[in-house]
């Protein structure tokens, strides 16, 4: 009773992993950095890890995982409830719809497939947000976030490649 | 029993219609959250605030060990600077001594003319200090949330400024933290006057690290240096506090340069000038209050 109360609990912490590690990864982006680089162009760590986890590993990390992922970006940022929610939902359609194209694929395929994808979910929020103020915010500012997001992709990788391969088993 | 059984599967088709249209339905859910944050209600506030007051905890706990790196890799980047460091010190402790000299007298002019004038002055400001803990910046929005410490230290609309000048207002006050929107958000808009000139505009954050100033007379004369202060207008923020410099003076484009960094803010004082808080959202709840106040 007791072995199968703690297989139970194992897995489904290894359900739970990819939300988790994207959770914390969110939360370390916010941390304050005495960098001499703005701290104003920080790269969106939630797409990063939405992208990542969806692509490898869709049977733990879905639609809930993406949208609970959007919700605490919300309450973190100032930027309107909602848009980060947004920004998740439409990396997730653009993922499962074109996965195909990126799957069991070179890594720099991948990462070409998030400059792509990445630059869609932005654009579309960006759209979003701008429509909430009723005036268009500065384009190049959206850009600057995003090349950096994109930029950072493949760090990001490393960690997620990491708890993919290390901490989870295959089948949970 | 049977009708268990009718509800049982009237329940399993309702949870795969349901699962079938679950990502319209999110969307949906997105949509109404952000209009509901644009109706900007007393129920959103307080959920914002309790939300921000359980994760922030969250990000205070991961600050430590960043801190700490962080903390490392200051020591040995100021070794390097020391000397000069000193020595810039030095001079600008001459500079201050002399000036604080002057403000004394100045000081005591003051307040016999203000004697003579039966000026009353304004309330006295408290403040306190609050450490940050977590800082977000991007193409949609520039905000921080800073622990305060306790239950009613903050109030929504008050000052926060850093060493050199205004750097934003608290937008939502939570128990333990606070998040306290930037002077380059979008969301900021705050009535500043130019020092030298008294030409008063707004200065409203573009999500930019430049804010720019809007409503400006167009007779109005700005030269780049210009010292930016808050004017006082509309009762949130005082008069007088400094906030920057203009940066480049284009057509119908005004920059203004903030004096304090928004980039390395690690402590902000928090100032409560006794003055109105930003307007709170109509309620009927409010409504009802005033009108029996009015009774």
């Amino acid at each position: 009773m007791n072995e199968e109360w703690s297989e139970n609990l194992a897995s489904y912490f290894q359900r739970m992993l990819p939300l988790l590690c994207s959770l914390l990864m969110l939360f370390f982006s916010y941390v304050p950095l005495d960098l001499p680089i703005s701290n104003h162009i920080r790269p969106s760590v939630g797409m990063i890890c939405a992208y990542f986890w969806l692509l490898h590993r869709p049977d733990v990390f879905n639609l809930f995982s993406a949208y609970v992922l959007g919700l605490v970006e919300d309450v973190i940022s100032s930027a309107p409830v909602g848009s980060n929610i947004f920004a998740m939902l439409v990396m997730y359609l653009l993922v499962t719809n074109l996965s195909r194209f990126f799957n069991a694929k070179p890594f720099v395929i991948i990462w070409y497939g998030f400059v792509l994808f990445s630059l869609v979910t932005f654009l579309s929020k960006w759209l979003l947000v701008s429509v909430y103020y009723s005036h268009f915010l500065p384009l190049a500012a959206v850009m600057f976030s995003y090349l950096m997001t994109a930029a950072v992709y493949p760090i990001l990788s490393v960690i997620n490649v990491f708890v993919q391969n290390r901490l989870m088993t295959d089948e949970v | 029993m049977k009708r268990r059984k009718v509800l049982f599967i009237q329940f399993s088709q309702l949870r795969l219609l349901a699962k079938k249209f679950a990502i319209v339905i999110l969307f949906l859910s997105a949509f109404v959250l952000m209009l509901i944050n644009k109706t900007d209600t007393v129920i959103i506030e307080k959920t914002s605030s309790v939300a921000t007051d359980v994760v922030s905890p969250l990000v205070d706990v991961l600050v430590a060990p960043a801190r700490a790196m962080a903390g490392v890799f200051d020591y040995f980047r100021d070794l390097g600077h020391i000397y000069s460091d000193n020595q810039k010190l030095r001079a600008e402790n001459k500079r201050l001594q002399i000036i604080s000299e002057k403000s004394r007298a100045l000081e005591i002019e003051n307040k016999l003319l203000s004697k003579l004038l039966n000026y009353t002055p304004p309330p006295k400001a408290k403040f306190i200090t609050a450490r940050v803990i977590a800082e977000e910046g991007d193409a949609f929005s520039h905000s921080i949330i800073a622990y305060t410490g306790g239950e009613g230290n903050v109030k929504k609309g008050q000052v926060v400024m850093s060493d050199n000048g205004v750097i934003g207002r608290v937008d939502k006050p939570g128990k333990m933290y606070a998040k306290i929107i930037l002077i380059t958000d979008i969301n900021s808009k705050i009535p500043v006057m130019v020092e030298r000139t008294r030409v008063r505009g707004i200065l409203s954050g573009d999500n930019t690290s430049v804010p720019k100033m809007i409503f400006i007379p167009l007779s109005a004369k700005l030269s780049v240096g210009d010292r930016i202060i808050t004017s006082g207008v509309a009762g949130v923020f005082p008069p007088g506090l400094p906030i920057g410099k203009v940066s480049s003076v284009e057509k119908n484009n005004v920059k203004i340069k903030t004096f304090g960094n928004l980039d390395r803010l690690e402590y902000v004082r928090i100032i409560d000038y006794g003055l109105n808080e930003t307007p709170t959202p109509k309620t009927e709840e409010n409504s009802a209050q005033k009108d029996e106040n009015n009774e």
